[in-house]
């Protein structure tokens, strides 16, 4: 490890020594490393205890028909057969969180690169730097403030949305948002409208700010017009911060419940049930705790299946 | 924001009449298309403000203009409880950011600096937990604190949120400790400056912003949390500020008044503590990029 550090030419007399390195006894050298493993024990104490073993008990759990004080029954890979052959509340709760999930990707990459282009060509620095600062600062916001106000703007008698509706003569639009099933999925996927998202405004700008000038100059001199800029040098170079944010977006997407937690608790009739959120229901309000740690797996699953394809497939560089 | 200024550098400042003259070259309708942007992110906001100073028959009058006179008291009935759980959240958060950057810094150091026996191993063992969704250890962590006789104490959320925590800090620290010149820690070996010694009055010293990105993203992400203490905490007196807010808000439900000054003086920590810190925040912000 060491040796890629050091420069060429001393490269020799490092290997040298880090031959001399491990030629020592393995017993000595791990002796000589007591203070790193001193200094990454408190690390591991704590990661045993609470990531290591929940993981590892979760992961077997999902195998028992289990109740906490109860005995528990070991089924197999049952609870994962009923999950994906008889359970129509959970193979629903996948289809909302897909259908969630792609929203969440369009709107944030859509929304964010079109904020980001307007603001990389404002020709004022001063001017840039007010509207960056601008779309983070909702990220302070407590993320429960934002959920709330919406739950407020869609409530049936007093929100203002419906209060807008009837303004405008769309009477017969108007409708219990949160609490009809047709509608409810999309009131909480359509919630934060303007859909502005600060983090991903400002990975994009980092992207189109790394652009050399000279391509972008020399191109305008060649009549590219504006939209050309755009289709052909921008949008290709920042490729990959366009797909980090997606793979992002979609990985927060498959586990996030908590707007879902906060608006509807999974209803009317399951119409907003997530897969977190039925992992949540089944384990702490019906106590089916095996049956919930086998969708806890499933989550699990899918994420490290998301990971894998973008490390194969998607390489990021740092910016 | 006057220390947001001088955070980041503006490449140069035109002449009033300069500035003029760009608004009239074609800058406009941009400011104007994220001028709408800003104020339909800020909206609903206001819209808060705007009830917060209503009571109840002056919202069933008029449930959004200003009606006079405005009702200032709903700030005080709020922040009597609010304030509770402000405190609580920096209690339990500041205990959380404070473990976090200890644990990690040392194991940053131990892998980043160190060389020693099972390294890569070792350090692939921890990254590995990146991969486990928080979803999947909620179940078991919630019986495990329950077993432990955690249940309705801080540190329900503390010692959990600092093992999960640290993996993420550790992780760019170590690459900020990677990047420092070797140079600096041979010399202070040479001079017998025990490990211990680097670590303290070298690798930290140096990575003051470091730690301070590390801080910010881990306040915001316990801060945020509302699935785990609304499992763990039963009593209201020990909530930290997000159930909290929840909590509050289904109490009050069509109060609107109270409700919504509450949820605005909720907001306000985050906004001071961005205020002092808005340079870590966006490094922080955008550190979910580095590759991994």
């Amino acid at each position: 490890m060491a040796v890629k550090e050091m420069p060429a030419l001393p490269n020799t007399a490092a290997q040298a020594v880090d031959i001399q390195e491990r030629r020592k006894p393995l017993g000595r050298r791990i002796y000589e490393g007591r203070v790193a493993y001193t200094m990454l024990a408190p690390t591991f104490v704590f990661l045993l205890i609470f990531m290591y073993y929940p993981a590892l008990l979760g992961l077997y759990r999902s195998a028992f028909k289990w109740a906490p004080g109860l005995d528990s029954d070991f089924v197999g890979l049952g609870n994962f057969v009923q999950l994906f052959t008889k359970d129509r509340v959970f193979l629903n709760s996948m289809d909302h969180m897909l259908q969630l999930a792609a929203w969440y990707v369009v709107s944030t990459v859509g929304v964010s690169l079109f904020i980001a282009v307007l603001i990389h060509r404002l020709r004022g620095g001063r001017a840039q730097y007010t509207f960056r600062l601008g779309m983070i600062l909702p990220v302070v916001i407590p993320a429960i403030v934002p959920l709330m106000l919406w739950k407020f703007i869609y409530d049936v008698k007093v929100g203002p949305l419906n209060l807008f509706l009837t303004w405008i003569g769309l009477e017969s639009w108007t409708r219990a948002w949160l609490s009809d099933p047709n509608v409810a999925l999309y009131a909480v996927m359509l919630r934060n409208f303007p859909w502005v998202d600060g983090v991903a405004i400002l990975i994009l700008l980092a992207g189109l700010q790394a652009i050399p000038y000279e391509i972008v100059e020399s191109a305008m001199i060649d009549g590219a017009t504006e939209m050309r800029r755009f289709w052909s040098i921008e949008l290709p170079l920042i490729a990959g911060q366009i797909k980090l944010i997606s793979v992002l977006t979609i990985m927060w997407g498959v586990q996030e419940f908590t707007a879902v937690f906060a608006m509807t608790q999974g209803g009317p009739i399951n119409s907003t049930m997530v897969p977190g959120m039925w992992m949540f229901w089944n384990a702490f309000r019906i106590n089916k705790m095996g049956y919930a740690s086998a969708i806890g797996v499933v989550l699990f699953l899918l994420t490290l299946v998301l990971t894998l394809i973008n490390m194969k497939y998607i390489t990021t560089e740092e910016y | 924001m006057s220390a947001a200024g001088t955070e980041m550098r503006v490449p140069y400042r035109r002449s009033r009449g300069e500035q003029v003259g760009v608004f009239l070259r074609g800058d406009w309708w941009r400011i104007v298309l994220l001028g709408l942007f800003l104020v339909g992110g800020i909206a609903p906001l206001v819209m808060a403000f705007l009830i917060s100073l209503k009571t109840i028959p002056q919202f069933a009058r008029q449930p959004f203009a200003l009606t006079f006179p405005l009702h200032w008291e709903n700030y005080g009935f709020a922040f009597e409880i609010v304030l509770e759980f402000i405190r609580n959240s920096i209690i339990i958060s500041g205990v959380t950011v404070l473990g976090v950057l200890l644990l990690a810094s040392l194991s940053a150091y131990a892998f980043g600096i160190l060389e020693f026996p099972a390294r890569q191993p070792l350090f692939y063992l921890v990254l590995s937990l990146m991969m486990v969704p928080s979803a999947m250890t909620l179940i078991p962590s919630f019986v495990l604190v329950k077993d432990l006789g955690l249940m309705n104490t801080y540190w329900a959320m503390i010692l959990p949120w600092i093992a999960s925590g640290q993996v993420f800090a550790m992780f760019i620290l170590r690459t900020f400790f990677e990047s420092l010149p070797k140079e600096l820690f041979d010399a202070a070996r040479i001079d017998g400056a025990s490990e211990w010694q680097g670590y303290w009055r070298i690798a930290l010293p140096l990575s003051k912003s470091m730690l301070g990105v590390a801080a910010i993203l881990n306040i915001l992400g316990t801060w945020n949390n509302l699935i785990w203490p609304y499992l763990t905490i039963q009593r209201q007196t020990l909530l930290p500020l997000t159930p909290g807010l929840w909590a509050y808000q289904t109490e009050y439900f069509t109060r609107y008044g109270l409700t919504m000054a509450g949820l605005l003086i909720g907001s306000i920590p985050l906004v001071i503590l961005f205020i002092f810190t808005s340079r870590w925040f966006v490094a922080g912000l955008t550190s979910g990029a580095i590759k991994v």
